[in-house]
């Protein structure tokens, strides 16, 4: 069996293993972990299209959690509109919010252009938290509590929040992986290279940038639909919480930027540390964000290219240890 | 011969500085023109205007017949001009043969015969052995030749070469003069930016001379040597009497 066969049947297992986990799984904290696992590398797989890809790195993408959140809840307690619908929804508003912002942050390059992002994210939440008769202000709102309606997005038992979580894991996988082999994908890797030799070769470089923006705030949004209706609540400090931002590039850092699993593996590892600690430390305030730092400061000395470039080495040198 | 490029009283000024002041130029198709200059005389502020990089403030350009003053670098890479960077850019952390292959899309979107024209490209540069080397472990003349592939993999019709021999040693250069013979070779028309005489003698029929962003001689090789305006520019006014 060659190398990608073998790696195809290694993710197949993994695949088939993930979606049999629930038969296994019986308390609440474990599937909480694993939902929010699968939540945050979604999220991670978004943002790294633009993050990890395109090398525009973003600490805004809250901003279109957000939002997604907010265009979801808002339709459905206002016009009883499903969040399925609604996750939709929120993508295309995210998506048209993309434009304005990108239009505002991408004439500043590196460090200027990732403060832009921090900062439109953190103006979206105070517009939330003062527009009082437009979304509940700061106190923010309960959704309903429907009970088992699954056209509504609202499950007895959390295995069916898995199930959606997972689907929107491997949606965003999908999107990355067809992107990733495709001329965008090359582009993308290229404008993040050099911007100016990209141009040189024909790259329609604000075009390209502009394009994967859009889909990375689209794919955020869903997830913000996806965790407001998971946790019943939505005020701004959740919906634009800063943390998500942070938590969507720390995993695809940690995991490897611009490589299709990378922020999945940075999340299994940086959430189940988290979920480890906490249970054996119990919620001491900064223990978590110091572990956190801690992780990423040993990855950014001796690993800058995450886990997964970690990885390809080790099996470069294997393989050319292999061949004398 | 038609005309390949047409710059026309092109002029464009940084703040007080007057990078390039009403120059004007013609190529024609299949010619190998050479603008050569002091440092700062304004020959890559020139490409940049003809590419698209700069705005000029003044004056055109017309390739082929076809407008191209005002446009984006990516569109007027599309209308069949590709150039070389002074200081080469590669994107390092891709491999030779994604870096050409980022040319190559340009004229074809699927990514299999993007890589066989890729591969065509490299070969032609020389560099097939190191298609699978990261671009920022070449040396610094096979960035040089990475550089031509991936221009040339966007199947341009003129090649703006800035500097390319800078920095390889004589048999290098010797190669990348055998290089540009045989872009000249396959009908491209060519604009070659150099400070190395040995090899602008080598390549170039027809020379253009700038001087602090100023035409000041035009013509073939031994013309422009001979003419007492590229004397001072070079060495100065009393080595021209």
């Amino acid at each position: 069996m060659n190398f990608s066969a073998r790696i195809n049947a290694v993710l197949a297992v993994l695949l088939a293993a993930l979606i049999a986990l629930p038969l296994a799984v019986t308390s609440n904290f474990a599937y909480d972990i694993l939902i929010r696992i699968l939540l945050f590398a979604f999220i991670g797989t978004s943002w790294n299209l633009l993050g990890g890809y395109a090398k525009q790195f973003s600490l805004g993408h809250a901003a279109f959690f957000g939002l997604g959140a907010y265009t979801s809840s808002l339709l459905q307690i206002n016009y009883g509109v499903s969040p399925w619908l609604g996750m939709l929804a929120g993508g295309v508003v995210a998506m048209l919010a993309s434009l304005p912002i990108g239009w505002l942050c991408f004439r500043l390059r590196g460090p200027y252009f990732t403060i832009a992002t921090i900062a439109t994210a953190q103006v979206l939440m105070l517009v939330f938290l003062k527009f009082r008769d437009f979304a509940w202000g700061a106190e923010g709102t309960t959704m309903p509590n429907l009970g088992s309606a699954p056209l509504m997005m609202q499950f007895e038992g959390k295995a069916p929040y898995y199930y959606v979580a997972l689907g929107l894991l491997l949606l965003s996988l999908v999107v990355t992986f067809y992107i990733s082999r495709s001329r965008t994908g090359y582009y993308l890797l290229a404008l993040g290279e050099d911007q100016d030799a990209a141009e040189a070769v024909g790259i329609d470089v604000p075009g390209e940038k502009r394009n994967i923006f859009m889909v990375s705030a689209f794919l955020t949004a869903m997830g913000g639909t996806f965790y407001v209706q998971y946790i019943y609540f939505i005020d701004p400090n959740t919906a634009f919480n800063f943390d998500v931002s942070i938590k969507a590039a720390l995993v695809s850092i940690v995991g490897g930027v611009g490589t299709l699993f990378g922020p999945l593996i940075g999340t299994v590892l940086l959430e189940t540390t988290a979920a480890l600690l906490q249970s054996w430390l119990g919620n001491q305030a900064g223990v978590q964000v110091t572990v956190y730092a801690l992780i990423l400061m040993a990855i950014i000395l001796w690993r800058p290219t995450g886990i997964m470039g970690f990885a390809k080495e080790f099996l470069l040198r294997k393989k050319l240890r292999a061949t004398p | 011969m038609p005309e390949a490029l047409v710059v026309k009283d092109l002029s464009k000024r940084f703040g007080g500085l007057r990078a390039v002041q009403d120059v004007s130029l013609t190529v024609r198709e299949n010619e190998t023109l050479a603008l050569i200059g002091p440092n700062g005389a304004g020959k890559t502020t020139a490409f940049n205007l003809i590419m698209g990089f700069y705005r000029p403030d003044a004056g055109s350009v017309v390739a082929f017949g076809r407008e191209l003053t005002g446009l984006r670098p990516h569109d007027v890479c599309k209308h069949g001009l590709a150039r070389t960077f002074q200081v080469a850019k590669p994107f390092g952390g891709m491999t030779v043969l994604e870096n050409v292959m980022t040319g190559a899309f340009l004229r074809d979107r699927h990514p299999g015969s993007a890589r066989d024209k890729a591969r065509e490209a490299i070969a032609f540069v020389g560099l097939s052995t190191k298609e699978n080397v990261a671009a920022r472990d070449l040396t610094t003349i096979d960035q040089r030749r990475l550089e031509m592939a991936r221009a040339l993999a966007t199947q341009p019709k003129l090649l703006l070469l800035d500097e390319v021999m800078a920095g390889l040693n004589p048999t290098e250069v010797d190669q990348a003069v055998a290089l540009v013979h045989r872009l000249a070779e396959r009908g491209l028309t060519i604009v070659i930016v150099e400070h190395l005489m040995r090899a602008v003698m080598a390549v170039a029929k027809h020379i253009v001379v700038l001087d602090h962003g100023q035409k000041i001689a035009e013509g073939s090789p031994n013309d422009v040597m001979a003419n007492p305006e590229v004397i001072r520019a070079y060495l100065g006014s009393t080595a021209a009497r």
